[in-house]
């Protein structure tokens, strides 16, 4: 195939099941030169499948997988131009800083003299100087993580795979490291295959986000794509807070669908498809989309509620919203500061996203 | 636990160790008496039946001789073991557990009676008694023993550190030889002191597979049957005192390679 365009791993029809468990089904995606792309998806989805049959770990029951355009598919680990950051970081316990790091370089018949000079450009890139001579044991948590990069980028990987490198760090020095993470991508211009089940790091640090269930993929995008236009019911409620208003449709033209919610008449939008008058259709409303107003506003949907429950979360108040004429319907909102407890809520058509199924 | 029951648990304690150590420390002691006869009272000490020791040129190669045999079987142990346990620890195939449960059996045959089948399979064969035939016997013997502690060790190794190697261009090879095996020399070093003492230590093998020259056990065996004196005792303290170095310095640097990983 040719590499015109910017592709660099092409993943082409890829199967694979262990024993009756279904893992992929017939995947297909393609990843382009530079790009940080994270799987994300609970476990058992087959995000990490997808990691190991591109790391060489496993073999894929059916499909091909195409690095730089040449068929990898049957090369073992040892013979990809991938590295991969495991999840528990497999730091050799009884090497250095500095032997891990040289580790696949030693074997990539380099001198001396190349391999020092690499090992000290990314020790230093990765602000490890330090602790060239320390061993996995004497390090912290989040400089394991990064000799353990440090290791997987030495022997200048095209395609770099990170396993959920992030779940053993406690949440504060997660949020700092993702930073530093996407950093690091931009600055080397490598190709990033993240695996995570935390949409908070996919969010983060991602060009794209693929979200993946039970095998398939559920939706494709960038983070603003997936959180503002889920697709899916899976997608609205795996990424974010979300409600979920579901209802008859009344009338759908141009991607405006009119929407019949417990004798409301919400308006929301869809994207690439046009629902049917009449079919039932659910849609994605994020919670701080919604906004408080003391009289109707002037919002593509308004509607009259009252305040329920109220959840203090420091920054702001999660709240449960009492709405309609029967009051059966209950929307989830944010709030900062004071509200009284009859309030309209209103909300932009655009923020509310009509899922396909 | 009551206040009776810990002072009774502690005599039984005290009284275990006085019956463990005694007999040990007579026989110290007995080493170091100016006269040709075992016994009460010592009237005067001397340092001869030592000095005797390493002068007596057949002690001392016998001792050398034992040596050999305990370095060299343990060395073939060691890398049998290790392959046999590499191979098990591996993914499942058929016959894992019977290969298993082989390896293993020698560690409980009794010792006369697999003294008595290598004799026999020895002479079948047509392999001289003596020094091959008894390596080649405690080599056997002391497989399972390495099997089961290298089989524990390697269990605690993640699969993702062979993974990394691979993953860093390392083939099957130089990814045991530069991951796996660093990682088990604690439990090599252990099961390689152990079985150098159960080689040492062996009389019935060396007995029935040894040629002219003997072992130690067996020379110091033969020594008994002309009557006890103070020269046994003297090499049986220099064996236990060079034993129970290599025993500790051995527990010692396993503990040691055993933290941080």
């Amino acid at each position: 195939m040719s590499n015109t365009d910017n592709t660099i791993v092409h993943i082409d029809g890829i199967s694979k099941s262990f024993g009756k468990t279904v893992a992929l089904q017939k995947l297909d995606m393609k990843i382009n030169a530079g790009e940080f792309v994270t799987f994300l998806g609970p476990s058992g989805c087959g995000k990490s499948t997808t990691l190991r049959i591109l790391g060489g770990f496993e073999r894929p029951d059916g499909g091909r997988v195409l690095l730089s355009g040449k068929d990898v598919t049957h090369l073992p680990p040892n013979k990809r131009k991938v590295n991969m950051v495991f999840q528990d970081y497999a730091l050799f316990p009884h090497m250095t800083v500095m032997r891990n790091v040289s580790f696949g370089l030693e074997l990539k018949r380099m001198t001396k003299d190349q391999i020092a000079a690499r090992v000290d450009e990314l020790l230093s890139f990765l602000e490890l100087d330090a602790f060239r001579d320390r061993f996995p044991d004497q390090l912290s948590g989040g400089q394991r993580q990064r000799v353990a990069l440090a290791r997987a980028l030495a022997p200048d990987p095209e395609l770099l795979l990170l396993d959920e490198p992030l779940g053993a760090l406690d949440a504060r020095l997660r949020a700092q490291v993702q930073v530093e993470l996407k950093d690091i991508q931009r600055r080397t211009g490598k190709t990033f295959f993240f695996v995570t089940h935390d949409q908070d790091e996919a969010l983060t640090m991602s060009d794209r986000i693929v979200v993946m269930n039970q095998g398939r993929v559920e939706q494709d995008g960038t983070p603003e794509d997936l959180y503002l236009r889920p697709k899916s019911r899976f997608v609205a409620e795996f990424i974010g807070d979300t409600n979920l208003i579901s209802g008859e449709v009344k009338h759908a033209k141009d991607g405006k669908v009119d929407i019949d919610w417990f004798g409301m008449n919400v308006q929301g939008r869809s994207f690439d498809y046009t629902p049917r008058t009449g079919e039932l259709v659910t849609a994605a409303l994020r919670l701080e989309k919604v906004g408080f107003y003391d009289k109707k506003p002037e919002t593509g949907n308004a509607v009259q509620g009252k305040i329920v429950n109220r959840v203090f979360k420091g920054s702001r108040t999660a709240v449960d919203v009492r709405v309609g004429d029967v009051n059966t319907a209950i929307l989830k909102a944010y709030v900062d500061g004071d509200v009284p407890d009859d309030v309209w809520l209103g909300w932009d058509s655009a923020n509310m996203a009509v899922l396909q199924d | 636990m009551t206040r009776n029951t810990r002072i009774l648990m502690s005599i039984v304690y005290w009284a275990f160790v006085v019956y463990l150590f005694v007999p040990l420390l007579l026989m110290v002691l007995m080493g170091f008496k100016d006269s040709n006869f075992i016994g009460f009272p010592i009237k005067s000490w001397t340092l001869d039946w030592y000095i005797g020791v390493f002068k007596d040129s057949e002690v001392v190669s016998v001792f050398l001789y034992s040596t050999v045999i305990a370095v060299t079987s343990t060395l073939i142990s060691l890398t049998i073991g290790t392959w046999i346990s590499v191979l098990l620890a591996g993914r499942s195939f058929f016959g894992r557990i019977i290969i298993f449960g082989l390896t293993i059996l020698p560690a409980v045959i009794p010792g006369i009676i697999s003294a008595i089948s290598f004799r026999i399979f020895a002479n079948l064969l047509g392999i001289q008694t003596g020094m091959f035939a008894i390596i080649w016997a405690h080599a056997v013997h002391n497989v399972p023993f390495v099997v089961l502690v290298v089989m524990a060790r390697l269990a605690t190794l993640p699969k993702s550190h062979t993974e990394a190697a691979m993953d860093l261009g390392a083939d099957k090879i130089v990814s045991f030889f530069r991951v796996t095996l660093p990682y088990l020399k604690p439990a090599l070093i252990g099961a390689g002191v152990f079985c150098m003492l159960l080689s040492f230590d062996d009389f019935v093998r060396s007995f029935f597979l040894g040629g002219y020259k003997p072992t130690l056990p067996v020379l110091i065996f033969s020594k008994l049957r002309s009557g006890m004196s103070p020269e046994i005792n003297a090499i049986a303290t220099v064996v236990l005192v060079m034993t129970a170095v290599m025993g500790i310095w051995a527990e010692r640097s396993m503990r040691r390679m055993g933290k941080g990983t």
